[in-house]
């Protein structure tokens, strides 16, 4: 009688184990969480902007998760390219393969952008790029599955475009570093200058090895040609390498200067009231300004969290992560096609005012701050002062443009 | 081109020159005592940069850099003095294969360390006063730090000679460098002779990074950048040759300065093309090499 009952038992629970078996794949997907994959480069110089734009992006996650997203969490998950192409990409296929993610999101490096984004768009995976600049990311080599939640050269040089043409110098003299970036800023800042006052002459370009520490003598013989202007193009510490030979050479003070991201707090602070005065400079965020609720507090929020007023990368990661749970919550599903429909010609609210992912070629409209650098009281580092505000639309290619561009 | 651009150009390009030359000095003194390919020269380098920022910030004000500019050296001579009675005491009469793969381990580590200890930020240490802006002669204009380092150049080149030539221990070194066998033969003990040369070489590798904090920003992966241009020098100058060092750099040095000026979109490219044009013609070096 109780051999009966203990089989009869077992029978149940074996029964109710195969049940619950056959059921849970079903109620663990609805669950699941969505996946999503960083890659960018965390060492080497450029590790401080990926960095900054992860706390960013974890900031903002985990504002987002308290509520959550179509009833599950958004978890990610971090993979470094170490500024290397085919890392970039192996880690890319890493993501999509072995961890399933829903999407990818990072990279700093242009050229990684570039080869993710090809090989995302076979895979019909969403890829967010978060600081690389290049506008062939979503320009000439732009599609369906590629978005850039950050600014690009276009935008930089179409800025820095009306910026100079605006002023009265003729004779310029371009310099930058010898890569992706450098020369894409570069070309951006003069098709514009010179579709915008075509009276403007190129006298010289020089190029340098990218990281090169001491650019003095580039500075000296751009001094000796004696242009009317001087434009400088580069990434991060080239900015920082720039302004330090500006200071060292007093170029600045004879020949105005314009370096793109001059006016950026990363660039600044280590500088402290060493860096060069009235350097003019680009740049599509600043902790400072605009002086608004809404920026005061994210920047409130980011300085409790890591100690440090959030830089242009933070602002990209953070926007990044709302971009990323609105488009869910529109789609309503964790579905990568809707996910992209959703996305297309989304408008969220970020510490700068409304932004919207432009629908026809996927990139952000963010606005853009001319300032020249300046020394004030309540800092011990230069910040960028008299801010001239070009809005995203004025400073961004039209659609008709990017799909001539596309060949389309 | 006109005559001053050209002149302040050759100037900053000597300038940059001397302070190639003090790094390697140190790397082809070590090359040519020891015999060892030191890749984590170049890191020692770094961290003399990193410790010159760290002082000149603690002390603050223009003493700041002058105190730092003594005291950081130091520091890395004491570094390498632990590496070379830890590590590298044990290992010199592994072959140079061995040696360089050793070395650049130790690169890798102490570029590490130094992420550890001051982060992946980039940091800036200001000329002090004295040697802040430009000054102008004939037309020419030259930063005075600039000027400053082509001054320190020819010193610490005089202070190696004087070493080398008028000390014991100097002698000695480079009485080692050509037949170290002879020299252990005479009594004399050698295992200290070679570290006191690693030292002295390591040193002049922290006064390189202490002498370039403020011309450049001192970040993670300086050494990369300066370590293959360091072998390029001693190669081209005689390998273990001091004076070698000191053509080389200045070959190097004001090769890419001027060539920014001539041909501003190759800049890049001068300094390798002189580096491949002294080696077709000489392949042993300019000067004799010591191997």
């Amino acid at each position: 009688m109780r051999r009966r009952v203990i089989i009869k038992s077992l029978q149940i629970a074996t029964i109710f184990l195969a049940t619950s078996l056959i059921l849970l794949p079903a109620g663990v997907k609805a669950q699941r969480p969505i996946k999503v994959g960083v890659i960018d480069t965390y060492v080497g110089p450029a590790a401080m902007f990926c960095n900054e734009a992860l706390n960013g992006f974890k900031l903002a996650l985990d504002e987002i998760n308290k509520k959550g997203v179509l009833g599950t969490k958004i978890e990610f998950t971090t993979r470094d390219d170490k500024w290397r192409v085919d890392l970039g990409v192996s880690m890319a296929k890493e993501l999509v393969m072995r961890e399933n993610v829903d999407l990818i999101v990072g990279t700093i490096n242009s050229a990684v952008s570039l080869a993710v984004s090809d090989y995302v768009k076979g895979e019909k995976v969403p890829y967010i790029v978060w600081i690389s600049k290049s506008e062939k990311i979503t320009g000439e080599k732009g599609h369906r599955y590629v978005f850039s939640s950050g600014e690009n050269t276009a935008m930089a040089g179409k800025a820095a475009g009306v910026a100079l043409s605006r002023k009265p110098y003729i004779k310029y003299w371009i310099a930058g570093d010898d890569y992706e970036y450098g020369h894409a800023i570069a070309d951006g800042i003069w098709r514009n200058l010179k579709a915008m006052k075509p009276s403007v002459e190129k006298m010289g370009e020089t190029w340098w090895k990218t990281g090169e520490p001491d650019l003095i003598p580039y500075f000296t013989s751009v001094m000796g040609a004696k242009p009317d202007a001087f434009i400088v193009c580069g990434g991060g510490m080239t900015m920082a390498n720039s302004l330090k030979a500006c200071k060292t050479t007093g170029i600045h003070e004879k020949i105005p200067v314009f370096m793109h991201t001059a006016t950026d707090y990363a660039v600044l602070k280590p500088l402290g009231l060493e860096a060069p005065e009235g350097v003019m400079g680009t740049m599509d965020y600043h902790f400072y300004y605009p002086d608004t609720p809404a920026n005061k507090a994210f920047v409130k929020a980011f300085q409790d969290a890591y100690g440090t007023p959030p830089g242009f990368p933070a602002f990209h990661g953070y926007i990044t992560a709302h971009f990323v749970a609105e488009a869910f919550k529109k789609a309503g599903a964790v579905d990568k096609e809707k996910f992209i429909n959703a996305l297309e010609g989304m408008v969220i609210d970020t510490p700068v005012g409304r932004v919207e992912m432009r629908a026809c070629y996927h990139q952000a409209v963010l606005p853009m701050y001319l300032g020249v650098t300046k020394k004030v009281p309540q800092y011990n580092f230069l910040i960028s002062g008299d801010i001239a505000t070009l809005t995203g639309k004025d400073v961004m290619p039209s659609c008709e443009e990017i799909m001539k561009a596309r060949g389309k | 081109m006109d005559f001053s651009a050209f002149s302040s150009q050759f100037l900053v390009g000597l300038s940059r020159a001397m302070i190639l030359f003090v790094v390697c000095g140190g790397l082809s003194f070590v090359l040519g005592v020891l015999r060892v390919p030191n890749i984590a020269h170049g890191s020692l380098y770094m961290i003399g940069a990193f410790a010159t920022f760290t002082l000149a910030k603690l002390i603050g004000g223009s003493a700041g850099f002058w105190i730092a500019l003594i005291v950081a050296p130091m520091l890395v001579a004491l570094i390498s003095l632990i590496a070379e009675r830890g590590l590298f005491c044990h290992l010199y009469q592994r072959e140079h294969l061995m040696l360089l793969l050793f070395t650049f381990a130790i690169s890798l580590i102490l570029g590490d360390l130094v992420k550890i200890v001051w982060g992946a930020e980039y940091r800036s240490v200001a000329p002090p006063a004295l040697l802040k802006g430009s000054i102008s002669l004939l037309g020419i204009s030259l930063p005075r730090y600039n000027l400053f380092l082509i001054i320190i150049g020819p010193l610490v080149a005089i202070a190696i000679w004087l070493f080398t030539n008028k000390t014991r221990i100097g002698k000695i070194s480079r009485a080692a460098a050509v037949d170290r066998e002879m020299v252990g033969v005479l009594g004399i003990n050698v295992s200290w002779v070679f570290a006191i040369a690693f030292v002295i070489g390591c040193y002049l590798a922290g006064v390189g990074g202490a002498l370039v904090a403020p011309t450049a920003s001192i970040i993670i992966g300086m050494d990369h950048s300066l370590i293959i241009e360091a072998f390029l020098i001693v190669t081209i100058g005689g390998l273990g040759n001091m004076w070698g060092a000191l053509v080389g750099s200045l070959i190097f040095g004001v090769t890419q300065s001027l060539g920014v000026l001539i041909w501003p979109q190759f800049a890049i490219v001068f300094p390798y093309v002189a580096v491949v044009i002294v080696l077709l013609w000489r392949p042993k070096g300019l000067l004799k090499s010591v191997w």
